[in-house]
């Protein structure tokens, strides 16, 4: 019998009238990576937040190494060794990796002043254990998302932590970097050390952990070992989702249009250069490559949200000068932006007012706003949309993530767009929630919007898009269409081993 | 069963306190001043004196909370303010006996407007196509416009004897209502108006909220803070009028000091956090009331003068810590 390290049992826990946990136990083997799953919103973070001392559960007991403890805050988590890896990580971008790793418990020479070399020492240490080439001293800013994610557990490594919590560390990740994070999640297993992962990328699941506990509205609807149950990604679907609902499938008998936009020798100083393509009316248009391959900022340009790109742009066969978001938006550009918290939801304003902002000129009556046809447009969009909500007079901070992203789709849906450009658009977002967004794509290209859908997941872009352009640092590295793309051909030309890559920028 | 109970109460409670907690302090300072000093403080004489005085600081600190809504903040008001009354006193000055008093007015009027918005616009060009941030770009602009102004009237005040100006704001309706307090009422209902009903009220909170969200969402963010500090002037500038015609005259030096500081105060006491996107105009409006209440109180009781000022900023640092204490729940 192996000894479990963790053990929470019979965890109970509401929000006012809510409860969001209802009767879950966890538990935990040494060297263990358990995945947690579920739909945004059925629990994951409450119940990580209660084992981290961030939240107290109503009732149920925590047990950790055998032992009855009670976690009221998050330095007592600390004290018994549980480490918890937000997000967003909590680095300081202009500190070295060492000085990180020792904030807020540096060592001290006996006249007070920082022992800098002592610190560099043992961070090599810990880095050594986790098996990565990293010098303690190099900025943390100038390392790439997943060493960043690498420091972030050296740092809880440091403090002797036993457990470890990463809630979606992969989101931000490309493969390459995925691969690295993982061999460094095997080396802590093969120590000794349990994590718990959670993440939507059921794929990643497979592949990483050994165990499983599923959460569905709180409650615990499966758990248990991956080898004897032999679980496939459909199967963890199906248990997740709540309601059974309809994959959304495209339609391959719509029609596709004329050229609407294109955009010929468009380049733009250290991110992309000579980009060429058009897009059709109703035609569903696929970018994806690896991070930093300049997608984003090509798209951002276009957008009139970056200055300095050169080359042309026509819109409908005349030449279009966008020089800002608003000049797009009146030529019927939308863009539906990558990181919602930080470039899609405006924190301060209701759900309405999210969702109104961008076409705020349709509900203005002379001067004055109409409120009433606000409520409305929310209400109609809750519905078409399927948004979780209970009352559009709630901030947008109240909503799940996946709920939050339907609303900015509806801040482009209310202004009409002809091209719609949509960037990452299913960004930590649940299973269930990413069908219905899939769902909206396509019904929209039905309707004749022609859509660009930026990803890093090949499967994404296959799924929904008509053609794909694969970029490769800066340039586009090959065409594929919806028929002849797969994830090793898109995978090839993203990490510039397909022939057409070598015309990369200088 | 008792515990969920207990947590919805104080719930809404927190609630209550996070959209009208400016409300219940100015009803317990208000209070506590009925109680201390009744006799002498509820009085129409002293309560009218009361919304007299800080009119002209309720106007600009209306602009103020745009400002500081819209992630900025506005050091140079109080600069402002004394340029474009230099300039107002300058004109009715120059132009008295050349022109009807009337049209001389109106001249002093226009003038001091297109100042106070162009001062307002030299800000928001600052800030928007210089990218300074607010802080730094008002901190000189306030050193630059006091002291051309100083220059310019050669470190000494100007008065007007145009009786018919001084009677903008010393005029009392139906004997008894001083106009400053039915301006700064009026200017109330009307920036609150255009905080919530129109679409530049809307843009002005998004973009202290989320500056790259807004913009994102197709709006040009510049322009609504360029108008946001234009507005401010405008503000300023009837603030000038206000102050000018009540004193009769101007004096660089000695006019509008710390008027910034009290307009900022007042819209933070009311809610306005300075990390942008809240801030109520009413709360602002109770600010301003909230300021002048204690002032009063402390020459009520006779507070030593040179301790008035450390009073002011102890309950001004008391108002809002208690405010953060409990929306951050």
């Amino acid at each position: 019998m192996a000894e479990f390290v963790l053990e929470m049992t019979n965890i109970y826990k509401s929000f006012s009238e809510n409860c969001v946990l209802s009767d879950v136990n966890l538990s935990l083997q040494k060297g263990e990576i358990r995945a947690l799953i579920g739909e945004n919103g059925a629990g994951k973070s409450t119940l990580m937040n209660i084992l981290g001392g961030v939240l107290n559960a109503d009732s149920g007991s925590l047990f950790i190494a055998g032992e009855e403890v009670l976690i009221c805050n998050p330095s007592a988590a600390k004290d018994l060794g549980i480490a918890f890896i937000h997000q967003e990580l909590t680095l300081v971008n202009d500190l070295t990796v060492s000085e990180n790793l020792f904030l807020g418990s540096e060592i001290r020479k006996k006249s007070g002043l920082l022992n800098i070399n002592e610190m560099c020492r043992q961070s090599r240490e810990v880095l050594k254990r986790l098996q990565v080439d990293l010098e303690p001293k190099t900025m943390v800013r100038s390392l790439d998302a997943s060493y960043k994610q690498i420091v972030e557990i050296a740092k809880a490594i440091r403090s002797n932590a036993r457990i470890i919590i990463m809630d979606e560390p992969t989101t931000a990740l490309s493969n390459v970097e995925i691969e690295n994070l993982f061999k460094v999640m095997r080396t802590l297993k093969d120590q000794g050390v349990s994590i718990i992962f959670i993440s939507h990328k059921l794929q990643e699941v497979l592949t990483i952990c050994d165990t499983y506990s599923i959460l569905k509205d709180g409650v615990l609807v499966a758990s248990g070992n991956f080898e004897e149950d032999k679980l496939t990604e459909a199967e963890m679907a199906r248990l997740m989702v709540n309601v059974k609902r309809q994959e959304a499938f495209r339609s391959d008998d719509k029609e596709i249009g004329e050229i609407i936009l294109e955009v010929e020798d468009y380049s733009l100083r250290k991110h992309f250069s000579n980009i060429d393509f058009s897009v059709r009316r109703g035609e569903i248009l696929g970018f994806t490559g690896l991070l930093g391959d300049g997608r984003s900022e090509l798209f951002q340009s276009i957008f009139g949200a970056l200055k300095g790109a050169t080359g042309t742009i026509r819109l409908n066969g005349k030449a279009l000068n966008i020089r800002s978001t608003k000049d797009a938006l009146a030529s019927g550009i939308g863009y539906v932006p990558r990181n919602r918290k930080e470039n899609g939801i405006i924190k301060d304003l209701s759900i309405t007012q999210n969702l109104t902002i961008t076409a705020l000129t349709n509900f203005k009556h002379k001067l004055l706003l109409n409120h009433k046809r606000e409520k409305q447009a929310c209400d109609l969009h809750k519905n078409n949309l399927r948004i979780k909500m209970k009352n559009g007079k709630e901030l947008i901070t109240c909503l799940s993530g996946g709920n939050q992203q339907k609303v900015i789709l509806g801040r482009w849906l209310e202004a009409d767009p002809a091209i719609l450009i949509l960037d990452n658009p299913t960004q930590g977002v649940d299973v269930g929630a990413k069908q219905d967004i899939y769902s909206i794509i396509f019904e929209l290209s039905m309707r004749g919007v022609s859509i660009i859908v930026l990803s890093n997941e090949a499967n994404e872009v296959i799924r929904l898009c008509d053609r794909i352009h694969v970029m490769y640092h800066g340039s586009i590295a090959g065409e594929l269409t919806h028929e002849n793309a797969s994830e090793e051909s898109i995978m090839l030309l993203a990490t510039g081993a397909g022939e057409c890559a070598t015309r990369n920028i200088a | 069963m008792k515990k969920l109970k207990d947590l919805n109460y104080r719930e809404s409670w927190n609630n209550i306190w996070a959209n009208y907690s400016v409300g219940v302090i100015f009803f317990f300072i208000f209070t506590l001043s009925i109680v201390v000093k009744g006799k002498h403080f509820l009085t129409l004489n002293n309560i009218i004196n009361i919304l007299r005085n800080n009119s002209i600081i309720g106007i600009i600190a209306l602009g103020m909370t745009f400002i500081i809504a819209s992630g900025g903040i506005d050091l140079s008001v109080g600069s402002q303010l004394v340029a474009t009354g230099t300039i107002i006193i300058l004109i009715l000055e120059s132009l008295s006996g050349l022109v009807p008093p009337l049209v001389c007015i109106a001249l002093a009027l226009l003038g001091g407007l297109t100042m106070g918005i162009s001062l307002g616009f030299v800000n928001g060009l600052l800030i928007t196509q210089g990218r300074i941030p607010p802080f730094i770009v008002t901190l000189g602009t306030m050193n630059v416009f006091r002291s051309v102004s100083q220059h310019f009237m050669r470190g000494g005040g100007f008065t007007t004897r145009n009786t018919d100006y001084i009677g903008i704001a010393n005029y009392k309706l139906f004997g008894v209502i001083p106009l400053p307090i039915l301006y700064f009422v009026a200017l109330t209902v009307i920036m609150h108006v255009v905080s919530k009903h129109t679409r530049f009220g809307r843009f002005v909170y998004a973009t202290g909220s989320n500056e790259k969200a807004t913009k994102l969402s197709g709006i040009n963010v510049n322009r609504v803070k360029l108008f946001t500090y234009a507005l401010m002037g405008f503000l300023v500038a009837l603030a000038a009028i206000v102050e000018t015609s009540r004193m009769g005259s101007i004096n660089p030096t000695s006019s509008a000091n710390y008027y910034e500081m009290d307009a900022i105060a007042a819209a933070v006491i009311g809610g306005a956090s300075m990390s942008g996107g809240k801030g109520l105009i009413v709360g602002t409006f109770f600010g301003v009331l909230t300021i002048g209440l204690i002032n009063n109180m402390m020459t009520l009781v006779g507070v030593p003068p040179f301790l008035v000022s450390a009073m002011k900023g102890t309950i001004i640092v008391l108002a809002v810590l208690l405010q953060k204490k409990e929306t951050e729940q």
